[in-house]
Parts: C-alpha cells; structure tokens; sequence
C-alpha cells in the first residue's frame, strides 16, 4: 500500500486536472492558452516535487474533492464511503493546504485525532501501511 | 448527487475567469509548526460547537502551534473536527484587535485610545444614560462563547451594580426553545442523559438536526455505533433537507417545513393506539397537561386529542415522502428498541413554535419509558459551547438568574443578592427586554447604550438589516468587545480588543451538563485583555461615576485580582460556592483544582468534591448515580424528578397542537426558505473565515435548490439566484442537488458578504414561549439572474 498514493497520484493523474484545467481556460480564448503552459510546465515540476501541480487563487477555493471526483475518481470513492468521508473527515485535514501540503501525511497530522493509537503505532511504519488510505481499515491487514 | 462533468467544467470555466482579474484572500499564510514541534501541551476546550471536545494547545516559544484531541476525554474520544485541528491559527493571526478604537459618531473613522481612556468613556456613557433615561435604558448582549465567569460578572454588574435585567445574549436566538421544552415537560432545564449513552442507544431518532457538521464529532460516534452495529441500532432522520446526517439513516422522513409537530403527534398515536406505550412509567411519574392554565387530564383526554393525528391525517399535512407506513415504522422502532435516544438542534428550536415541538418529542420518550436507563435519553445538542453552562446556568438571559432561578420570583431574587452583599430588592423584579424586543427597543430609541460581547447580532440577528437600522442610530451607545472586526464593530462607537480563551482562564459547559476548565496557556496580544479584567475596571468606574457604593460592591471581591488566573478562579468560586449552592446544577465540587485534575471536567450536579473527582453525575434524576435525586426522594422509586419547575414533581406529557410557520409560501412568495450551518465554519465566519484551509473550504454561501425547482426555473449548477423575501434579498451562485424537498431553498449562514447574508432575508418571528426566532422557516421567491460568475470570499478587516 505504501505506493499507492504514488501510483494514483501519478503524472498521469495530474494530467487530468490539466485536461480539465486546458477545457476550461480554452473557453477563455487564446490569450490564455500560454498560461496553461505555465500551469503545465509548473504542475510537471510540481508532481516531481511531490506537491499539488500549481492552480489559481480562484480555483484554489474549490473543495479538493469537486476535482478529485474527475482527476483520482477511485480515491475520492474510496474516501467518500469511508468513515472519514462519512464523518466529513476533508482531504485538507490530512494532506493540508496548497502552501503546507503533504501527498503523504506524517504521523503527526493522523495523531491530531488519533494519539491515542501512537501507543500500537509500530517504529518504522507509517499508519496507513496497516492502514490503507482512503478507507483506512481498523483490523491490520 | 455531484456535479456532471459537464457542470463541473463550466463551473471551473467561471472560476478560472477570475483568477486574472486579481484576487486577495482575506488571510495571509504562514508556516505551519509540526504538530509534535512544541514546548508543552495545554490542555482545554474547544469553542468552535457546543460538543465540548477536549484537546491540547501546542506552544512553543509562547505561541500557540498545534492543536491535538484528548484520547481520554469522554466528549470527543480524542477526535476532533477541522476547526479544532485548526483554531490554533486564529491566537497571532495579523487582524486580531489589540488597541481600543473609539468614535463619537458612528459615522466618523476609528481613532486608537489608551484602555484608561477607553473605560472611561464607557463608563460615562452607561452611567450618562442611566441618569437621564433610566435603568432599563442600558443592556448587555452576550454569547455562549464567552466564559462563564464574563458572564456571570458582567450579569453581575448589570442586575446587581446597574440595576436593570436587560442582560441577554445569542443563546436566545438558538436554545431558548430547549429550555422552555425541559421545564415544562421535565421540571429542569438541561438533558437527563449524555453523550455515553450513544454506545448504549439502539435506535437514534435525529430531527432537526444536521449534526454530521453542526456536531461533527458527536455524529461520528453515532456512525461508529451505526457502522459497528449495521443491523442492530436504527437511525431515523426527520428533516425536510436530506444532509450529510442522512447518510447513516435507515429512513430518512422529509417533509414540508414546518409541519414535522404533526408527524411528531402522529406517532404519539401510533404508540397510544398500538399500546406501545410503558403504562407502569406512565403512572409511576407522568400526568398529562394542556393549554396555558397546565390543567391536567388523563390519558383518554390525550387518545382523543391525538385523533387529529392519525397516520394518515399527518401524512396529508406533512408532504414530502412521509406515509402513514412510515411514521408507523418510526413509532415501532422507537417504541420497541431497547434504548432510544432523540437527538436534535436548530430545526426543532429555531421555530414559531420551538417549545411545542420540544415538547412533542419529550411526550414520546415519557410514553415510552425511553429515558433515564442507559442509552435512552432525549437529548437536545447545544449549539454554543457555553450556551448551558455560561447563559443558561449563569444567568446570561433576561428572566433568569444565575444557579437556574427566575428572575421574577422574589425569593430568589433575595438569595441571589444576599450572596452578592448588597440590599434587598437591589435587583428589579421584572425580567429585562428579550433579544428580539431588545434590538426593537435600540430600533424604538429606548435603549442609549448596550455592550455587546463576543457576538455578532448585526449577521445573526434574523431580518438583520431592520436591527442594523436601529443599531446605526447616533443616540445608541455601542460597545463591542471582540477579537476581530465583524459586521457588529462596524457599527460600534467603542470596540475593546479581548483575550481569546487559551489567551485567560475560564470554564466552558458543554451540552451534556459538564464543565470544563481551560487554563490560560499564552499570553493575549499586546493590548488585547480578558472581559474580566475589562468588566471589573469597568465597573469600578461606573460606581464613581453614579457614586452608587453598591456597584463598587459587586466586583469587591476581585479587586486586585491577577487577571489571567486569580481572578477568573474568585469568580468561578464566588459563583460555584454561592450561587449553585442547593440547585441543581450545583457545582461546588467543581473547583478550579478538581477540574484541572480531570481530562474533561465534571458533570452537574457535583455537589462535592469527592463526587466531582468521580466525574459528576451522568444520569440525572437516577437514584444511585444523581446524588441529588438520592437526597432529594420522596419515596422509594428509582426515578426522583427533583427539578424546580414542576412542584408535583411528575414528567408532563402535553397536548399540543400542530401549528405551521409564521410565514407559510404563497403566489407571491412560493418556496420554503431555510438556513443552517456548514461543517468548515463557525457561525458568521470572523474566526473561521481566517484560516486559510477553512475559508478555502467553503468560501461563500450557496443557495441549495432542488433539481425539480431548478429545471422549471431554469437555473443550473453555479448560476447566480436571487432569494428575495418580504425582508430582503440576496444573490448566490446555485447548488443543485436533492438535499431539499421540492419547493423549499435552503442557504448556508456564515457569509458576511451583503450579497450573500442570508439573515437579512430571514424573518424575525419568534416562540412566544420561548421567545426564540424562526430562522429556519420564511417563504421567498428565487430567480436565475445570471450565470455563473466569479466571486470573492469576504470578511471584515
């Protein structure tokens, strides 16, 4: 499981959000079109950084979940019909936000909720290793 | 149901239009300290809902850092929702207040004052208009926010030092119809029960209530029993707007607005009828009661009071999806569970008739025997986190007194003063101005200066633009005292910058009868100080100005106190020892040192400290747990109903009529408007709207419209609607989808925007009992007036 947010948060996926993105600032006329070269040039440079590809100040006031059901449809499902999807436990609670974004979230941010499982937190692994994100099973799998 | 990805592009389209037109965020980032990165760890409360959810406060280097739940608190498990991870932010965020800023004329610019000076004009202006106009021309308007010793003082000094019982606050606008429902179906305010009986419970009855995010970490214990025990626990959802809570019901029951007293009535017949009722309960403890006079009939009477609510009759009145089958079912299952336990908040309470409807959902749990056993209750979830323990049993509302005495009762009254030490009859014998006859009496010109504190009536008043009218006037005095601007100090003469707690000390209680203390873990920002120390200073003032000792006298006994913890404790053990001393909700075991003892604080009542340690009393009224009830019984039952409004001590099972909203739909204004709370932020959003990831979240109020409304109306996803009532109108953008019932719009509250503040649609009918607005119910009109557009979020700077 330790890869799998890797593989689904792939260039490839990110490259949906462009698509979109691109569908969108082309409604826009031409004159935009260079700024979705940036945007692609800086959220290539991004993906390889580990951090969220670079979208506007507007588009950053989205819930993350509006273009994750497009661009990692499998993971918001996952999350959604989760506990933590049905207790509306957000992306931003773990991953936080643009400027502090974790694709993996330390520990520390699972033991704002949950420090009381520190205690069976094996030294070593992460939690969602027994834990697989986006449903996060509570028997070891 | 979601967007299409059609919409969704069209919608990302209108978004990524603004992002070149220049857009500034309401906040600035900062780097966020890793959670473990800390010096030490303090423990409190959270003050961002009434649940109470125990955490500690990261600081490091005297600055607040982190946030982290308390595994072994028994409110919140250790979890916590995302504006308890996150409030940490608001304590060095760059807009907090930290000068006194004054104005002679509202409309003239502020101008920063030294605080000598700043209380002095207070001071004068309070006492100025106590002189020419009279007592009852000053008042106080509070919060279920501030502590309960800011509470307790500034009634203090109004009822006491000033004289007057105008002393109020936002607790009216959200749980004054739960009080008025406990009394008078109970003889008590407050739930029996707590929140450890939802591990117990086996079917959960949730009306009127979104509480997945106006209560989140409460509802995630709900859906942990429901998730855990798919087959063995129910859940039923009453509300005409399917939520997020919606999600874990085995039936959701929708209905027109307004007419869930019929549905409510209409299984007290099937229980009747069917005779699922517990008639060994009913006669141990129960009489049934009608009308003003409280006249008492017996269960035939009731039988045939509730042949108007027939399944099938109720049904015909109520709409929407409800069938006689289903509220057939609804009564079976909360008759026959093991343990039922009925959960709701502002869509029973903020109604024309909150307290009826109160009390129709106490009727089923006394007919049933559901109450008092372990995982039974019925149990009203507080919207504030100081709503129970700093208004309702500090005395924070106009006709009650501190330790839940009625202000009209002379008695009382006297007790109250003798612990005070000052003159019989100091007090004035009748209750002061309710918040909605308050802010028409400003309106009127009647009152010449109020203190507001911690609170924001210019957004949350309903029909808001007609009390901001009154709160504009040049011969109303405005005091604020805050820790951000808000639409509220945008109207003040006076704006006095405060601690935020964690920044002093003081006890919260939360919904479930417990009070927890919060230690003072940094210090305020320069400048800024706690109401405590501003209200004694204050008051000291006052009394020279009027040359009245007995002002002088109520803050006596702090005088000289340290403000950040000396003083708040004298005034909790003032209040504790004196004033609960006896009532029911005594809490002289609760100490300041027992309570910092403790991971989540103590359970009233808790006379001692022995008992307090123990955690206080879970169930009330239960012999062999409340030791009030083991001290208080008359006979040797099990249950004792000790509580100070029913002198026949007997549950009251009332017959009470089904009445629809004040403001039903018409030609000219067609739908059901109705409002409520999203889970990313805290009531008007002057805290919330200032943590990045919150405010990113949910950055503007949408309208909500039913997908069958919206397709004859012609309004898509994101397009710009205009809600107009007979008060006002707003312009958002749209959100299809089928959370409400066909002929009803239902729009988030928070957004200070004027185009998106929805409480200046609202309407500001009240309960006549319990005096509370029905914010939930108004008919409008909706339009299409444009596309979608890009808009900005928007707070007070």
């Amino acid at each position: 499981m330790k890869r799998r947010w890797k593989y689904c948060c792939s260039a490839l996926v990110w490259a949906g959000v462009l698509s979109l993105c691109t569908l969108s600032f082309a409604e826009k006329g031409t004159s935009v079109i260079s700024k979705v070269s940036q945007a692609a040039n800086a959220a290539i440079k991004a993906v390889t950084q580990e951090t969220h590809p670079e979208v506007s100040e507007q588009e950053k006031l989205m819930p993350c979940f509006e273009c994750h059901k497009e661009a990692t449809p499998d993971i918001e499902k996952e999350w959604y019909n989760s506990r933590h999807g049905i207790a509306n436990v957000k992306c931003y609670q773990c991953h936080g936000t643009f400027e502090n974004m974790e694709k993996e979230p330390s520990d520390d941010r699972c033991y704002v909720c949950h420090a009381g499982a520190k205690n069976h937190t094996k030294p070593g692994k992460a939690c969602w290793e027994c834990h697989p994100a986006h449903n996060f099973p509570v028997k070891k799998k | 149901m979601g967007l299409s990805r059609r919409e969704f592009i069209k919608r990302t389209a209108a978004l990524t239009a603004a992002s070149y037109v220049g857009l500034e965020l309401p906040f600035s980032m900062q780097k966020e300290a890793k959670a473990a990165d800390v010096d030490k760890w303090v423990r409190g409360s959270c003050r961002l809902c009434g649940v109470g959810c125990r955490l500690d406060l990261g600081v490091k280097n005297g600055k607040a850092v982190a946030l982290r739940g308390v595994p072994e608190s028994r409110t919140n498990l250790g979890y916590l929702c995302m504006k308890g991870m996150l409030f940490y932010k608001l304590m060095g965020h760059p807009d907090r207040l930290t000068k006194p800023l004054y104005r002679e004329k509202k409309t003239d610019s502020f101008k920063e004052i030294s605080w000598d000076e700043a209380l002095d004009i207070a001071a004068k202006k309070f006492a100025g208009a106590v002189t020419a106009y009279g007592n009852d021309s000053v008042a106080y308007y509070g919060s279920g926010q501030a502590l309960t010793e800011e509470t307790y003082l500034f009634q203090k000094v109004m009822r006491g030092g000033l004289q007057t019982n105008n002393v109020e606050g936002n607790p009216r606008l959200c749980m004054a119809s739960a009080v008025g429902g406990y009394l008078t179906s109970f003889g008590a305010d407050e739930p029996i029960g707590s929140y450890s009986d939802i591990e117990k419970s086996h079917c959960f009855f949730i009306v009127g209530s979104n509480m997945a995010e106006a209560h989140p970490v409460i509802f995630r214990r709900l859906m942990r029993r429901k998730l855990d025990n798919p087959d063995k626990v129910k859940v039923i959802n009453v509300d005409p707007r399917v939520s997020p809570t919606s999600r874990i019901a085995d039936m959701h029951m929708q209905f027109k607005p307004g007419t869930d007293l019929a549905i409510l009535n209409a299984m007290a017949y099937v229980i009747v009828n069917e005779k699922l009722y517990d008639e060994k309960f009913i006669n141990d403890y129960a009489v049934f009661r009608v009308g003003k006079e409280k006249k008492q009939v017996d269960l035939a009477a009731y039988k045939k009071f509730l042949e108007d609510y027939t399944p099938e009759k109720a049904a015909a009145i109520c709409g929407g999806n409800i069938t006689p089958e289903k509220i057939r079912t609804a009564a079976h299952w909360f008759a026959k569970s093991p343990a039922t336990m009925s959960l709701w908040t502002m869509g029973v309470n903020q109604r024309k008739r909150g307290v009826w409807a109160n009390n129709l959902i106490h009727n089923l749990h006394i007919l049933t025997g559901q109450l008092l056993k372990p995982g039974a209750d019925s149990f009203s979830l507080t919207g504030q986190p100081n709503a129970c323990g700093g208004v309702r049993e500090g005395g924070g509302l106009c006709h009650i007194l501190p330790g839940h005495r009625l202000v009209k009762i002379e008695k009382l009254r006297n007790q109250v003063e003798q612990a005070w030490g000052i003159p019989k009859g100091r007090i004035p014998p009748k209750p002061g101005y309710h918040t909605v006859a308050m802010f028409e009496a400003i309106n009127a010109g009647k009152i010449k200066a109020i203190w507001i504190n911690c609170t924001s009536p210019a957004q949350s008043m309903p029909n808001a633009d007609k009390y901001r009218k009154g709160m504009s006037r040049e011969d109303c005095f405005i005091v604020v005292t805050d820790i951000f601007p808000t639409k509220t100090t945008e109207l003040a003469n006076l704006v006095l910058p405060t601690a935020f707690h964690f920044e002093k000390t003081g006890v919260y209680g939360c919904t479930e009868r417990r009070s927890q203390l919060t230690p003072k873990a940094i210090d305020p920002p320069k400048g800024a100080k706690p109401e405590v120390w501003i209200v004694r200073e204050w008051a000291l003032r006052l009394a020279k100005e009027l040359n009245d000792p007995v002002i002088k006298q109520c803050v006596a006994p702090f005088i000289g106190k340290e403000e950040g913890y000396e003083l708040p404790k004298a005034i909790w053990d003032e209040y504790t020892q004196k004033l609960t001393k006896n009532r029911d909700n005594d809490l002289r075991g609760a100490t300041y040192d027992v309570l910092k003892t403790m991971p989540d604080g103590v359970q009233w009542p808790a006379p001692t400290e022995d008992f307090a340690k123990k955690g206080g009393t879970v169930k009330k009224f239960v012999r062999g747990i409340d030791p009030i009830a083991d001290k208080e019984a008359k006979d040797d039952k099990p249950y004792q109903f000790y509580g100070p409004a029913h002198k026949d001590r007997k549950l009251w099972i009332w017959l009470r009529p089904y009445k629809g909203p004040a403001e039903a739909p018409d030609a000219e204004y067609p739908f059901y408007l109705s409002t409520g709370r999203i889970i990313d932020h805290w009531h008007t959003t002057s805290m919330t709207g200032r943590i990045p990831e919150l405010m990113r979240a949910n950055p503007y109020a949408y309208v909500e419209v039913n997908p069958v409304d919206a397709k004859k109306l012609g309004i898509k996803p994101g397009d710009m609607v205009e809600v107009e009532s007979r008060r006002g109108k707003n312009i958002l953008p749209a959100k299809v989808y089928e959370g409400p019932i066909e002929g009803m719009v239902f729009v988030y509250w928070h957004d200070m925007h004027e185009d998106r503040m929805i409480n200046r649609v609202t309407k500001d009918a009240y309960d006549p009992g319990s005096k509370e607005p029905e914010f939930k119910i108004c008919a409008c009109r909706i339009k299409r007036v444009s596309g979608p557009k890009p808009l900005k979020p928007y707070i007070v700077r």
